[in-house]
């Protein structure tokens, strides 16, 4: 195997990256010293990329606690002159705020870039946010490139202006522009060679003296202004403009790549005047103003909020104002949800009354939906959080009397599918860590709950709100999903693992050691796949007086099957004599391994699918499953 | 020369993605600019996965509208006919794997796999250049049935679509595998290209 595209020095070369992967080596063309990262789709990639590069392009990786940590390590190289990235998706940029705002205050040392992975139709998400917003709201410049290639090339960028400025930037992508694949052409690896050295003249109060912030605030916008003038001229903004058009289109950032090819296939390359807008904010005024006066109407695609639209209103108020403004907010695009060709087909066909040249497939659609299942998702084959559920809902059953006796507030990770039939047991989910605060709301008032959370997620943001528990003697019922890996968005170690993300050992940090420490009354650690003692765990639980936790701590299946390779576990099989045809391991505990056989009116096992765990065997009233001769 | 246009369809786990991959290293490797746009979300959970690989000049955005796919690399019946009724284009090339994987709903009894029949009625509404055959079978004598991706690299070629030819595909292929599994996805392309002509004329 050669080593990965993103380390080889070879400048001019073509290779084939993910946008998320040409993020990362236009960071190490820049010579970034230190990247850390907290995961969560469409962003997960940046740090994957970065824990298997970082020892050969000899920068510090981390998987960091949470985003705001990521944020604050980035910072303190920062100081130290040591350019720094920092990696999140949308919605970790909302943990990450509270550091944001006092470091676009107090300005840069080194370049720090960070990256927030929007996520337009919340593919992966529990909201549509647009983050240029909190860019505005804290004086941040943001830079939104349209390919990979310019993921990369302004990533490099995005350094040297977070030096000149001594603002950190925000490059922000979207989930198809993180996630597409295609060729681009490599720079040369020639970031600084910096010695790492705190600025004590820049940021020392014991050598500067102290400082209020506010002092930094007109600082700040100062800086923000010379971003502006820079972005007047930026290369990456172009303007085509041949005068005497009467429509002109603003593209920003990746949408610009559906407003090229929606021109292109209309044949109108040369009849509509563009401009591609890599800097949303500050937006250049003068470069759109030449836009804005030469034509008499303009469209404005971006992904997710009118955020530059509302801007060219606003602009065109002053320089043109008898100019119609469309896009999101005009209802030209709509004004949810992802862009695609197809929107911009339409837009432009309704704008300039051409006709549409796609061919309506809608019809055969409908035809195939109404024949195909939607192949919804389900916990993988062997998921220890199935076992988990299928023994928490017997012991709730048990001593509630009732599967209602308990609001389930579930959390973000795989144990999310908690929802899906047949296991269907979880009422609510938010955002990271909710599951441990909205319980102790419901328990203040005296509607009993459970907080159904994961090892991952309790390390991110579980803590403080089972300490607050403890605090105010709110008596949760806290079941940790403990499959010990960070599982849904590619397994990367948590804080149990005992493995940086270098792959370096460390120390362990156990979530029972945490819980007891935290004062939890009831605390215990039990293996799901023996179904009886999960249950009786569960019931202790339930029964327990104060704050209980039960941790359910299992190796994720997947994990365990890529750790045993090139081994094949043992499966299971049914014993078509023996299996009665009662559909209990169906219907109650839903292994994708165990298929039904409706010619037959027996259930058999996928031995290509079962990771031999056992669990079901436990699930069969009548003792139909077993361990397969190949043992 | 327009840009030749493929859609991908399968199931988490499938190696659909290592598939678009090979074929996009083997544009490059060709000279050609690719763009590769996917949607997985949790694929890793058994969902459905497709790809959008565009080879050639003039192609920004990584999504294909619907109708403009030149031709259909379908992994899984039920995946197949489903992308391929929305992206193949009239008369485009639809290579599919009659393997079915049946979702959760089909294995817990709730509803019915349709039949090969009924699906294949429908894409036949789209193209009458179909050419279906278990892949996986084939793979499973190549030696591992996860080289299922690499059988239908193999139809994928021998169809003599692709704007390149066959030996760039195998010297990426030696290039990207590691030596030990290299041989066995050789056999795998193989037998991918005989099962096109083989089926070719069913």
């Amino acid at each position: 195997m050669s080593s990965h595209p993103v380390v080889i020095d070879e400048p001019g070369k073509r290779v084939l990256l993910m946008g998320n992967e040409a993020i990362v080596r236009g960071a190490v063309e820049a010579g970034v010293d230190v990247a850390t990262a907290y995961p969560g789709t469409p962003s997960s990639e940046i740090g994957a990329t970065f824990a298997r590069v970082a020892e050969a392009a000899g920068l510090y990786f981390e998987w960091s606690a949470n985003e705001k940590v990521a944020f604050e390590v980035a910072y303190g190289a920062s100081m130290c002159n040591q350019r720094s990235m920092v990696a999140m998706k949308h919605v970790g940029l909302n943990v990450a705020l509270d550091v944001l705002n006092p470091v676009s205050l107090r300005g840069v040392k080194a370049g720090l870039v960070f990256v927030s992975t929007d996520d337009p139709s919340q593919h992966s998400s529990r909201t549509e946010q647009d983050n240029r917003w909190l860019a505005k709201q804290n004086c941040v410049p943001v830079l939104e490139p349209s390919s990979p290639q310019e993921a990369k090339d302004l990533t490099r960028v995005g350094f040297e202006l977070s030096e000149r400025l001594g603002l950190p930037v925000m490059l922000r992508t979207v989930t198809r522009l993180s996630h597409m694949r295609s060729d681009v052409s490599l720079g040369a690896i020639e970031g600084p060679d910096r010695e790492a050295a705190f600025d004590w003249e820049g940021f020392s109060y014991r050598v500067a003296g102290f400082e209020k912030l506010f002092r930094r605030h007109k600082e700040r916008h100062e800086k923000l202004d010379r971003a502006q003038e820079e972005f007047e001229d930026f290369e990456y903004n172009e303007l085509k403009l041949n005068g005497g058009e009467s429509l002109g289109v603003i593209g920003v950032g990746f949408s610009f790549s559906y407003v090229i090819d929606a021109l292109r296939k209309a044949g109108l390359e040369d009849d509509v005047a563009y401009l591609k807008m890599i800097t949303p904010h500050p937006l250049p005024e003068k470069l759109v103003s030449k836009l804005l006066t030469c034509v008499d109407s303009v469209l404005v695609v971006e992904e997710v909020d009118p955020f530059v639209e509302l801007h060219v209103k606003a602009l065109a108020k002053d320089v043109a104002p008898g100019l119609e403004v469309m896009g999101r907010m005009s209802g030209h695009l709509p004004r949810e949800g992802e862009l695609s060709p197809m929107l911009l087909d339409g837009a432009l066909s309704g704008i300039l009354g051409t006709s549409l040249e796609t061919e309506d497939r809608r019809d055969l659609e409908e035809e195939s939906k109404s024949l195909l299942f939607d192949r919804m998702l389900t916990l993988c084959a062997g998921c220890p959080h199935r076992a988990t559920l299928y023994a928490l809902k017997k012991a709730v059953e048990a001593v509630k009397g009732d599967l209602k006796g308990v609001v389930v507030n579930g959390d973000i990770g795989c144990y999310g599918l908690a929802h899906a039939p047949p296991l269907n047991f979880e009422d609510t989910y938010f955002c990271m860590g909710a599951s441990i605060g909205v319980s102790q709301g419901m328990a203040k008032v005296g509607v009993d709950t459970i907080a159904w959370i994961g090892d991952g997620t309790f390390f991110h943001a579980g803590i403080p709100g089972l300490i607050n528990a403890v605090t105010n003697r709110t008596p949760i019922k806290v079941v940790v999903a403990d499959n010990e890996i960070v599982a849904m968005t590619g397994f990367q170690p948590t804080p149990q693992t005992g493995r940086t993300a270098m792959g370096k050992p460390t120390k362990r940090i156990m979530i029972e050691d945490i819980a007891r420490a935290a004062g939890v009354d009831h605390v215990e650690v039990v293996d799901p796949n023996d179904l009886e003692a999960a249950e009786a765990a569960f019931r202790r639980m339930l029964e327990a007086e104060g704050v209980a936790m039960v941790i359910a701590r299992r190796l994720c299946a997947t994990e365990a099957l890529r750790a045993m390779r090139p081994e094949k576990p043992v499966p299971y099989l049914v014993d078509a004599d023996a299996c009665t045809g009662c559909k209990i391991c169906q219907s109650q505990f839903g292994c994708p391994a165990l298929i039904w056989d409706d010619g037959a009116g027996r259930a058999w096992v996928d031995s290509t699918l079962c990771t031999g765990c056992g669990a079901c065997v436990q699930v069969c009233p009548v003792g139909a499953i077993r361990l397969s001769e190949a043992s | 020369m327009a840009a030749f246009r493929l859609v991908i369809s399968g199931v988490g786990g499938q190696g659909t993605l290592l598939a678009s991959r090979l074929l996009a290293q083997s544009a490059i490797e060709a000279g050609l600019p690719v763009k590769i746009g996917e949607t997985y979300g949790m694929a890793q959970r058994g969902g459905p996965v497709m790809g959008h690989i565009q080879i050639g000049e003039g192609v920004d955005s990584p999504q294909m509208r619907p109708a403009e796919a030149d031709a259909l690399l379908g992994f899984e019946l039920g995946e197949a006919v489903r992308r391929g009724v929305t992206y193949l284009r009239k008369g485009g090339l639809a290579l599919v794997n009659t393997r079915k994987l049946p979702p959760v709903e089909v294995i817990s009894g709730m509803v019915e796999y349709p039949s090969q029949e009924s699906l294949m009625k429908l894409l036949r509404q789209v193209t009458d250049v179909v050419v279906a055959f278990d892949a996986t079978a084939l793979a499973e004598e190549a030696g591992d049935p996860i080289t299922t991706n690499v059988v239908m690299l193999g139809a994928l070629t021998a169809s003599g679509v692709l704007p390149f030819g066959e030996e760039t595909v195998v010297k990426v292929l030696r290039e990207s595998l590691r030596p030990a599994y290299f041989e066995m996805n050789r056999k795998a392309l193989e037998l991918g290209k005989e099962g096109y002509e083989k089926s070719l004329g069913k």
